[in-house]
């Protein structure tokens, strides 16, 4: 992230998002709004003299809300540009934080920056989040958490510098139940399965085995999805360490209000019976779900969505990095849930894909058009309506502009207008005429 | 397709090429009715 700021060709706008984008490949015009950060990026070192005098807490949302950072902080230490914001929200206006900045780099009357992009290809990577809902009592149970709240506490930069403690007392959890396909392959939730879960339940039952041998831990499955290079026999490993595999979901599970252990019931398949289970904490392998304002992207760049939510590839098999919008590509999670290898894979097709149009100078299109015929069109606009690529526009005049970049040469206008007032190149209709005339003669 | 895939039709079954189902409109389907056809179908 760090040699990507610095690179002399790359900008980077954090703090910033998207909110129109018009035009088409090698011409968009993008428009993109900065937040206010009520700190000026440059002038701020990151030094923390503001962090310190600060007396508000707020959750940490980069540490899954299992810590709290002050009001006026960095989101994470690692963060690039090393710049601190103030979550205004939550913000007495105290002002200590500006007293304390030598810099004056605090400025609390910063509003909303709009800046215009010229751009010639777009690739969005806008990743995944994941579920968050009352299933197995999260939300409710203070030990029930989730696989990124698991990998924020095993992280040796987390909120508890990599010791695996549990959140209601802060002592180890001894017995782990780990639940997988939580809201996924369920047809009431998410249909499909979020093809990471399997392999990270493996990977943080093995890495907290490893670490405290005396941990009991079981992984409730589905079935272990483990495909990929090398999972199979991770699989294999993490089962001979000791860590209990068991095919059956979890049936029931409660609270002790004293220990704030949980008591799950689950029925191994095939086994007719149901084994009552007390844990220390139980780990939700939850689904992965497109990330927030992924709906609202698709919108502003006129992408597809498939039905999980996802963005839509003009192909799943044999193009699932082009969209439907020439010069837009989709790389990483946001195209649907991968796991590393692809995504990184997935990138690179995608920076190539953008950059043969970009190398080439020029983009090269089919003959196959609509064409307005300004005399007939009695300025309905249903072309417009019926257009699925946004490709007709009305200009000063109010006649109709197609452009020949969008339009993919579909006919729907052709085939919508009453007045006839618009054609498509090579499929006119004196042409269809002629064609069904021939094909079905009329004997005299 | 059905040439692709060596496939017998009868020859009462006439093609017509479209770009796309969506260029298909009523006025085209009407017109191949009018001249005589017993049935119509729209495949894409």
């Amino acid at each position: 992230m760090l040699e990507a700021d610095r690179h002399p060709n790359i900008e980077m706008l954090t703090y910033s998002e998207v909110t129109k984008v018009e035009g088409y490949i090698g011409n968009f015009r993008v428009q993109v709004k900065r937040k206010p950060r009520f700190v000026v990026e440059s002038e701020c070192t990151g030094c923390g003299a503001c962090t310190e005098v600060c007396p508000i807490y707020v959750p940490n949302y980069f540490d899954e809300n299992l810590s709290a950072r002050k009001c006026i902080d960095i989101s994470f230490a690692q963060a690039v540009p090393a710049v601190y914001d103030i979550v205004r929200d939550s913000c007495v206006e105290c002002f200590a934080c500006v007293d304390s900045c030598d810099l004056e780099a605090i400025d609390f009357s910063q509003q909303d920056e709009i800046i215009e992009l010229e751009i010639g290809t777009i690739i969005v990577a806008t990743g995944w989040d994941i579920y968050q809902e009352d299933d197995y009592g999260y939300g409710k149970y203070e030990n029930v958490i989730t696989q990124i709240q698991l990998e924020r506490i095993l992280a040796p930069n987390g909120p508890m510098f990599g010791h695996l403690v549990r959140p209601s007392d802060g002592k180890r959890p001894k017995k782990i139940l780990f639940i997988n396909c939580v809201g996924s392959r369920d047809v009431k939730k998410n249909a499909y399965c979020s093809v990471v879960c399997c392999n990270l339940s493996v990977k943080n039952s093995k890495l907290i085995i490893s670490e405290h041998p005396d941990t009991e831990i079981t992984v409730c499955y589905i079935d272990m999805r483990c495909g990929g290079k090398m999972y199979e026999e991770y699989y294999k490993r993490a089962r001979d360490a000791g860590i209990l595999f068991v095919k059956g979901m979890v049936g029931n599970i409660e609270e002790d209000p004293l220990t704030k252990n949980l008591i799950v019931q689950f029925e191994p398949v095939g086994t007719d019976t149901i084994v009552t289970m007390e844990v220390h904490m139980v780990v939700l392998s939850s689904a992965s779900l497109p990330s927030q304002g992924t709906k609202e992207i698709a919108a502003i760049m006129n992408i597809e969505k498939s039905p999980d939510g996802f963005l839509k590839e003009v192909h799943p098999r044999l193009e699932p990095i082009k969209t439907k919008v020439p010069g837009i590509y989709l790389a990483g999670s946001c195209q649907g849930q991968k796991s590393i290898d692809l995504t990184v894979s997935q990138a690179k097709g995608a920076a190539s894909s953008a950059g043969i149009p970009m190398g080439a100078g020029e983009y090269v299109i089919e003959l196959i058009r609509a064409q307005p015929i300004d005399e007939r069109c009695a300025k309905c606009y249903k072309c417009i309506e019926a257009c699925p690529y946004k490709a007709i526009s009305i200009n000063d005049e109010g006649t109709i502009v197609v452009d020949v970049i969008s339009c993919r040469g579909c006919g729907i206008c052709a085939a919508i207008c009453p007045s006839k007032a618009i054609e498509l190149a090579h499929y006119k209709d004196v042409q269809y005429t002629a064609y069904i005339d021939e094909l079905l003669p009329i004997e005299d | 397709m059905a040439g692709t895939i060596r496939a017998q039709y009868p020859t009462s079954l006439r093609t017509v090429l479209v770009p796309c189902t969506g260029r298909v409109g009523a006025d085209v389907i009407m017109r191949g009715f009018g001249r005589g056809a017993d049935g119509i179908i729209v495949v894409g």
